[in-house]
Formats: structure tokens, C-alpha cells, sequence
């Protein structure tokens, strides 16, 4: 009895792992790489699942699967590839017009904004187009990060169908941003050493310059008023130094102050439009 | 039979236990710190004399003080590098407001910490491309950022 049993359970394995090679042998099929395809995109593990899509053309004859991978394209960064997969959309195709969007969106993460303005403008899109008013959207969104002259606000919101407060502080700001003026630190330093940093909150600088300059030029006066003729003039020399120093530094600290509060701008700007996905509706794949 | 099986299993076990010393040998690891006076370039190249009066003050400064007192200043550049490249950028004298300035920066005794962006050894990132007073040549960096220098 105990053989028997012995025997029916080695069998038994080898049956299995015979069934299990079959399978396997299954695996590379390609329902098999689209699902598994399908699964690494919802894992938001877009390269691999790119690659996999592309792994038998039979895959890439779905529109689906073209769109997707160009919008795994897309959220990894690779924006060309991605304009080049939306743009060869077939007409026939569910996800035309939305490749449509896609492309235009593709453009606008390159930060090319002039070319962004020309394509929407030569795609020609129709006003009834489904999509023409997230396009229009986008393109009135990106004078915001060029340096050119911005519409006038009333025109400008009016374009935009929800979160107008929100683009409206966005146009506040970068129509009068918050510079520091680089004259006036240099006035404000001239007058008390310091004022010029602290005015560019730079407040730790500003009490250090305010204290340097103020001790050294202490101990020139007192070593002249003592005749220490050459100390007294060695310190005199590090005032002038630091003094001048501070006024300089005044000024270029309004620079990085402003240089600053560009970059702060344009990364709000892009915060705002990952979190508006640029307009365009999500799609729950 | 027995003989043969215990030679057998201690050849097999010898034979094992050397590929375990390759396996688990020593490895040749240096723990010194790279060298950094040798990122000093003490040669007087320069054809201005400006340049060359600045660059023997600078010598003097790392040979006499610099090198025997050790790698202390927390930017990159380091204080007297920074001298040395804004004069070569623009003119001994906005150069030398430019190191004034950085001097009282390095002098904050309030902390420097979420001022600067760091560089991967962790030294404050603060080059003098930024004090330039030129909008288009400034580079901005948030305090957050690590840059590779």
C-alpha cells in the first residue's frame, strides 16, 4: 500500500509539471505579452510596457495599444517619440481626435510653445472638433511661459472653462511679478550696509554685512584716532572692501531673488497643468 | 567502498572550499580621501598682469594656508577658487567686490543650511556665474536640489 501510494504521488508530479511546461510553453503567445503588456501599464511601468506592446506586430494592428503606447511615451518624458506615435493615428481610429490633443500636448512638454501656437493653428482644427476647446485652452496657458506680450486678461479667462481663479492669480503674477528691485538694494545698502540683502530677504546676510562693515569700520576709527597709521588704514581698506562688497552682492542677490521667483513661477505653472492633466480629459483604461 | 565515499565527499569539499576563497577573498578597497590640493592649479599661465598678481596671492594663500589647514570652506567653489574665477569671468575689481561679498556669506554664523543647493559631496553649490548681475547667465537651482558638478 505504501508503494502504491508512493507511486501514484511521483506520477501524479510528473503529470503536473508536464501540464505546468505546457503553459509555459504558452506564455510568449501574444495574448499573453498584451496582457502582460496591459498589466505593467496599469503598474505605470511604461517603458517595459512599451517594449512588450512592441514585441509582435500582431499587438501594434489595435488602436488602443498604439495609443497607449504613445501615451506611455508621453508620461515618461520621451515627448518626440510620443508626437511621432499620436501623430501617425489613423484616421479610422477612436483615439484620433484625442491623438490630435495628445500631440499638441506632446509639443507643449517639449517647452516649445512657438511651435505649439503654429501646429494648433495649422491642424486646422474645426471649432465643432470635440477637443478644440482643450487645445485652445493649452495654447492660451502656454503665454504664460514665453516672454511674450500676454492677451488682455478679460480675453484671456474667458477662454478657459473652469479653474479661472487659479489662472487668473497666474496671470496677475506674471503680468507685475514680485521682482526686487536690483537700484534699490543698491540704494539701501549704500545708506546702512545690510539693507539692500534684507531687502531681498536675504536676512542673515544682511545682519552679517551690517555687523562686518560696522566693527571693521569701528576699529579703523579708533586705531586713527590712537595714530595706528597702518593698522588703521588696513582696516579702513577691509571696510571699503566689505562695504563695497555688500552693495554689490546687494545687487546680485536681487538677481538670483528674481531668477528665483521665475523658476517658482514656471514650476507652479507646471504643477498646475500635471494636476489639470493639460486639459485633457483622463482616460480609465 | 566506505574509503573510497569519504575521499570522494573530501576531494568534492576541497574543491568547494577553494572556489569559497575566491568567492570571499579579499577585496582591494581604498578608503583615502582624493587628494585636494591636487585640484589646485598653482602655475602662473596668465598673460595679464592682473590676473598673474591675483594668481600669485592665491598661491601664497593655498601653499601657506589653504593646504596646511585642510579642506574646510562648506561652498563649491571653495572661497579662494571662487576669487580666482570671478576675476578671470570679469575684472580684478568686480572680482574682488564679488569675493567680498562671498566672504560675508561664508561668514554667516546663522547657518547656510537651506540657502544653497548642495553638490553631491555636500558642499553648498554657490558659483560665481550667479553673481554676475547678468539675468541670462544666472542658473537657478532650489535649496532642495543636488547638482552634479
Amino acid at each position: 500500500m505504501r508503494y502504491f501510494i508512493f507511486f501514484c504521488l511521483f506520477f501524479n508530479s510528473l503529470s503536473l509539471a508536464q501540464e505546468a511546461l505546457t503553459n509555459h510553453s504558452n506564455l510568449f503567445s501574444p495574448t499573453n505579452v498584451r496582457k502582460f503588456a496591459d498589466y505593467l501599464f496599469t503598474q505605470r511601468d511604461y517603458l517595459r510596457a512599451i517594449e512588450e506592446y512592441q514585441r509582435y506586430p500582431s499587438i501594434l494592428e489595435n488602436d488602443t495599444v498604439n495609443f497607449k503606447i504613445g501615451f506611455a511615451y508621453s508620461e515618461i518624458g520621451h515627448n518626440q517619440q510620443a508626437a511621432e506615435q499620436f501623430l501617425n493615428t489613423s484616421s479610422k481610429s477612436i483615439f484620433f481626435d484625442l491623438s490630435k490633443l495628445e500631440y499638441l500636448k506632446s509639443i507643449f512638454k517639449e517647452n516649445n510653445f512657438e511651435k505649439y501656437r503654429y501646429t494648433f493653428e495649422n491642424l486646422k482644427l474645426k471649432e465643432n472638433y470635440i477637443y478644440f476647446q482643450k487645445a485652445k485652452e493649452l495654447f492660451y496657458f502656454s503665454y504664460l511661459f514665453s516672454d511674450e506680450c500676454l492677451p488682455p486678461k478679460v480675453k484671456f479667462l474667458e477662454t478657459f472653462s473652469s479653474n479661472q481663479n487659479e489662472i487668473s492669480k497666474f496671470y496677475d503674477w506674471k503680468t507685475d511679478p514680485p521682482y526686487k528691485s536690483a537700484l534699490t538694494a543698491v540704494i539701501l545698502s549704500s545708506i546702512i550696509p545690510g539693507a539692500g540683502k534684507i531687502y531681498t530677504e536675504k536676512y542673515a546676510d544682511g545682519i552679517i554685512a551690517f555687523l562686518a562693515t560696522g566693527i571693521l569700520g569701528y576699529i579703523s576709527y579708533t586705531d586713527f584716532k590712537a595714530a595706528h597709521r597702518f593698522r588703521a588704514w588696513v582696516f579702513s581698506a577691509l571696510t571699503a572692501g566689505f562695504y563695497g562688497g555688500n552693495i554689490y552682492g546687494s545687487a546680485a542677490s536681487a538677481f538670483i531673488f528674481n531668477a528665483k521667483i521665475k523658476f517658482d513661477f514656471i514650476e507652479s505653472l507646471k504643477n498646475f497643468l500635471e494636476k489639470n492633466n493639460y486639459f485633457i480629459p483622463k482616460i480609465n483604461f | 567502498m566506505k574509503f573510497f565515499l569519504i575521499i570522494f565527499l573530501l576531494a568534492i569539499a576541497k574543491v568547494f572550499a577553494q572556489t569559497d576563497w575566491v568567492k570571499w577573498g579579499k577585496a582591494n578597497y581604498s578608503y583615502e580621501l582624493p587628494n585636494y590640493i591636487e585640484r589646485n592649479n598653482y602655475s602662473l599661465d596668465e598673460k595679464n598682469w592682473e590676473r598673474n598678481l591675483l594668481k600669485v596671492t592665491a598661491d601664497a594663500y593655498w601653499i601657506f594656508i589653504s593646504d596646511v589647514d585642510g579642506d574646510n570652506c562648506s561652498f563649491n567653489p571653495t572661497c579662494s577658487h571662487f576669487f580666482v574665477q570671478s576675476v578671470k569671468m570679469t575684472n580684478i575689481f568686480q572680482g574682488t567686490l564679488m569675493f567680498f561679498d562671498r566672504f560675508t556669506r561664508d561668514s554667516d554664523i546663522f547657518g547656510k543650511v537651506g540657502m544653497y543647493p548642495r553638490v553631491k559631496d555636500g558642499h553648498f553649490y554657490d558659483p560665481p556665474s550667479l553673481y554676475l548681475l547678468d539675468k541670462n547667465k544666472i542658473n537657478y537651482f532650489p535649496p532642495s536640489a543636488v547638482v552634479n558638478n
